[in-house]
């Protein structure tokens, strides 16, 4: 089964946008999906084995797309490996690595904004299995058009959706096959000031600057850097990080990020991109394409990068309000292989 | 190269600052070098950590485990 805008990896397994009738025969079948899409559609799916989250924005082979209530994204996790479901509230979220198969891995949904989201962007990288049974998965949305549409998550076993609880589904890979988790993230430091924080957080008051101590909304403002288009990137050992500028409110000097930032870490702006579709197509056509079977892409990288309708490359996959690879990302591209 | 064995001293020479030294473009990788060098955990738990780790994905990591022992 093809969907004309699906991008279909090796082995032929479906990973793109379905109509929901099709996606509810899926689940009738008994296939293992994980899904995306507006939430009126979730709704309107059986129980069966399936997790999702809300998002009506995706990146397709044609291009970005915003989608109505008509189609599901769908990625056919049985064509991964085998797979069992489970969810988790905010203070269980250690047994997501804790519970993924040894040979495998967790994708796991969190709904954005939510205590869940809090907790697993501020402690994901400590919990103790975090690197050795990878998670990797997305922070669902909403409609940014819409008034009050909020982000959901959905326990297919159960057909209903939660506001606050992680969706994961535990993929055990066949013997001899191994998860590859990368990133593709188009921005770099800009090569200038280096900047630390002293505590972990989505909203820090106080930063350090080349060895200076200031209000970090000081600084954002002296960069020039309200508009919000350009992350910060943190440098993980030599991987580029990014923590998202969310909001700027200049009269209380608060700067909230979409992910927390974390002391011990050098930061920096990242340089500014001048064409933004270009640099991914660039970055996907040199990154390995053997085994992709699932990736998603950052709304900010969707909105600053105007990509509705513009083909970037690479596989397709929702568009996100946080990525995950082992921990939080922000304004990255989160591909998964098997090799 | 094959692993170096458990009770080698190439793992607590890592645990103690020698991992700030690899190079590698492996995120996973990446990441643990970070969490470890903000981790307050001793340097014998984890010497066992990067040891499990470099077991676990030897087979995704032969740059890496080439590296070792100049570390």
């Amino acid at each position: 089964m093809k969907s004309p805008s699906s991008i279909v990896s090796e082995g032929g397994a479906i990973n793109g946008l379905l109509p929901v009738d099709t996606v509810v025969d899926l689940i009738k079948a008994g296939a293992s999906l994980s899904l995306a899409g507006r939430k009126a559609a979730l709704d309107r799916l059986p129980a069966g084995n399936w997790i999702a989250g809300t998002s009506p924005y995706f990146m397709t082979a044609q291009g970005g797309r915003i989608v109505d209530d008509d189609v599901l994204f769908v990625t056919d996790l049985g064509a991964i490996g085998t797979v069992t479901f489970a969810t988790y509230e905010a203070h269980e979220l250690e047994r997501i690595s804790g519970e993924a198969p040894d040979n495998g891995l967790a994708l796991a949904i969190i709904p954005g904004g939510s205590a869940c989201h809090t907790e697993f962007a501020q402690n994901a990288a400590n919990y103790p299995m975090a690197f050795m049974r990878p998670t990797v998965g997305w922070i669902s949305g909403h409609d940014l058009e819409k008034e009050g549409h909020t982000p959901w998550v959905y326990d297919g076993q159960v057909a209903k959706a939660f506001p606050d609880r992680v969706a994961v589904a535990q993929v055990t890979l066949p013997d001899g096959e191994s998860p590859v988790i990368e990133i593709v993230n188009i921005f770099a430091p800009d090569g200038g000031d280096v900047i630390h924080f002293e505590e972990t957080g989505f909203t820090p008051e106080w930063c350090t600057v080349n060895g200076t101590r200031q209000r970090f909304c000081d600084y954002v403002l002296a960069r020039g850097r309200e508009g919000c288009d350009l992350p910060l990137v943190g440098n993980y050992g030599g991987a580029h990080v990014n923590a998202s500028l969310k909001t700027i409110d200049t009269e209380t000097g608060t700067v909230e990020l979409f992910a927390p930032v974390f002391p011990g870490v050098d930061y920096a702006f990242a340089a500014p991109v001048a064409d933004y579709a270009g640099d991914f197509r660039q970055a996907l056509a040199e990154h390995p394409t053997a085994g992709t079977v699932w990736s998603c892409n950052c709304i900010l990288n969707f909105m600053f990068g105007k990509l509705e309708g513009v083909a970037i490359g690479g596989a397709a996959g929702p568009v996100t309000f946080g990525e995950i690879a082992y921990q939080l990302l922000n304004q990255t591209m989160v591909v998964l292989r098997k090799e | 190269m094959s692993l170096p064995a458990q009770g080698s001293p190439v793992w607590g020479r890592l645990a103690n600052g020698g991992l700030s030294r690899l190079q590698t473009s492996h995120l996973g990788t990446q990441m643990l070098m970070k969490r470890l060098e903000l981790s307050p955990a001793p340097a014998s738990a984890k010497a066992t950590e990067i040891y499990n780790y470099f077991v676990k994905w030897e087979r995704s990591l032969a740059n890496e485990v080439a590296q070792l022992n100049r570390l």
